[in-house]
């Protein structure tokens, strides 16, 4: 589905992604990664927004800089902040997408959609008088109304309540047990840990591990959680100066 | 290019549903009429409103093209432009979007000058002249909306497009023949008035006004929007965040 290879994008001195190689199949796939780390720039090369410095990547076969509008029409991308029209119902925010991606049975699809991700009822309201969890899960009913093969999730779960977050995952599973791939960014590594069917920690625009939460939390030890995989492979600017942060971890579990 | 008339279609309903920004949007231009048409002393007319009526027309125009511009960033701002360009849609539907509503916008409070500008007891004219008074309207509008929304595109914050607003709005209302006419003007303000793109719409539909056919005026406006549309159209196919 996702063939990333020698992916690179610098700003002018600073390397954003290094020589990033990647292949993602029908899976949840979650790059995770300290702020700064190069996840979003990855993700906006990979929804043709930027592009690449050097090295390719393909989406369903297609190249995302040669065509870019294929690979569009494959995918759908449902950015970290929540944007949604506040004036505009639920429904008119939906069928706005629907009609931009050219659906034929509009309508239909849009009731879907929205019936999909539990808003029906509220889908005649005005979003400005949406909670959150609500305002999320519209995003994801406008990405989903084209069926797209792809869906780009950049931190799904941002400032959402417990049971808000709950039922995305719960949604983001149901996707991909239809069939779709999922490519995610998250900062919480529990919930990757959960759902996640393979994960990626990228630091300083490099993957420094992939594979299964459950691989790479064994590969490490007993007792240990993705926090600790996560810890293990990035460097914090504290621990690039000298501070021996498995010490101090050590020193807090003996308490 | 239906999905021109999606974005339009999206702008006007939000713009419609915010009851106080129509209201104001409509009103001001009137008060301006009303305020500097009666109100200004001046000797080289004896009707004034029938001379400004044109130059507050186009002001308008000139305000809510540049004002445009907003709509833009804060589409940026707000995380819409990276949801549209990740879309199979031609990304220049957007700016031709956008370019349409803040014209429609325009005329619409143009539509609303006229009608107070005829009660006034400005002179009404024949149909062919008030479809060419819109006309010239739109392409004025064309011109700058396009500029502002390019111009939208590539800053990143409010602030700053209000700052490029105030700076460009201003200087070329009150260098253009909007409030007098050359022949009053002091020689550095005739040479830039001359030069003004404000001029040539204020000159167009006070021409239209007075009963003539602006012809060069219209081919240089329909030039011009037509070149900064083009330049717009390049801007957006190959923009990236």
């Amino acid at each position: 589905m996702i063939e990333i290879r020698k992916l690179s994008r610098s700003f002018g001195n600073l390397l954003a992604v290094d020589n990033l190689d990647l292949d993602v199949e029908n899976e949840i796939f979650g790059l995770l990664g300290p702020n700064g780390a190069g996840k979003s720039t990855t993700v906006m090369m990979l929804t043709t927004l930027l592009k690449p410095s050097s090295g390719t990547a393909k989406i369903c076969v297609y190249d995302i800089v040669k065509e870019s509008k294929k690979v569009r029409s494959k995918i759908s991308y449902v950015p970290q902040d929540m944007a949604v029209d506040r004036k505009l119902t639920g429904r008119e925010n939906v069928l706005l997408y629907a009609k931009l991606y050219g659906i034929p049975d509009k309508n239909s699809k849009v009731n879907e959609a929205l019936e999909m991700m539990e808003l029906s009822d509220r889908a005649g309201d005005l979003v400005s008088t949406y909670s959150g969890g609500m305002r999320r899960r519209l995003e994801l009913a406008q990405a989903l109304v084209h069926e797209p093969e792809v869906l780009f999730l950049d931190e799904p779960t941002l400032g959402l309540d417990v049971s808000g977050r709950k039922k995305i995952w719960e949604h983001i599973r149901m996707l991909k047990a239809k069939g779709m791939t999922i490519f995610m960014t998250t900062h919480y590594l529990e919930e990757a840990e959960k759902y996640c069917n393979r994960v990626a920690i990228i630091d300083k625009g490099r993957i420094a591990v992939v594979g299964s939460p459950d691989n790479l939390v064994i590969s490490i030890g007993e007792d240990t959680s993705l926090n600790d995989v996560f810890l293990e492979n990035v460097k914090t600017p504290e621990e690039q100066a000298g501070f021996n942060s498995t010490q101090f971890r050590n020193l807090l579990r003996r308490r | 290019m239906r999905a021109v008339f999606y974005y339009f279609e999206r702008d006007l309903v939000k713009w419609l549903r915010g009851r106080v920004t129509v209201i104001s949007s409509l009103v001001m231009p009137a008060a301006w009429l009303v305020f500097v048409g009666l109100a200004l002393p001046t000797k080289f007319t004896d009707n004034y409103l029938e001379f400004i009526t044109p130059g507050i027309l186009v002001m308008t125009m000139l305000f809510s093209s540049l004002q445009g511009g907003s709509l833009m960033i804060f589409d940026k701002i707000l995380g819409f432009l990276n949801k549209f360009l990740a879309m199979p849609s031609p990304r220049e539907s957007m700016l031709y979007g956008k370019i349409l509503f803040i014209s429609v916008r325009g005329l619409m409070q143009a539509t609303v000058i006229l009608l107070i500008a005829a009660l006034l007891g400005v002179r009404i004219l024949n149909p062919v002249q008030i479809v060419l008074i819109y006309l010239t309207l739109f392409l004025f509008s064309a011109f700058f909306s396009a500029l502002s929304t390019m111009i939208g595109l590539y800053l990143s914050d409010h602030d700053s497009y209000s700052a490029v607003n105030s700076m460009i709005s201003m200087p070329l209302f009150f260098t253009s023949s909007a409030l007098m006419p050359y022949d009053v003007m002091p020689a550095w303000l005739k040479t830039l008035a001359k030069l003004n793109p404000v001029s040539y719409a204020i000159d167009s539909t006070r021409m239209l006004f007075e009963g003539g056919i602006p012809v060069q005026g219209l081919i240089s406006l329909t030039i011009g929007a037509g070149i900064m549309v083009i330049l717009g159209t390049y801007q957006f196919r190959k923009a990236c965040v």
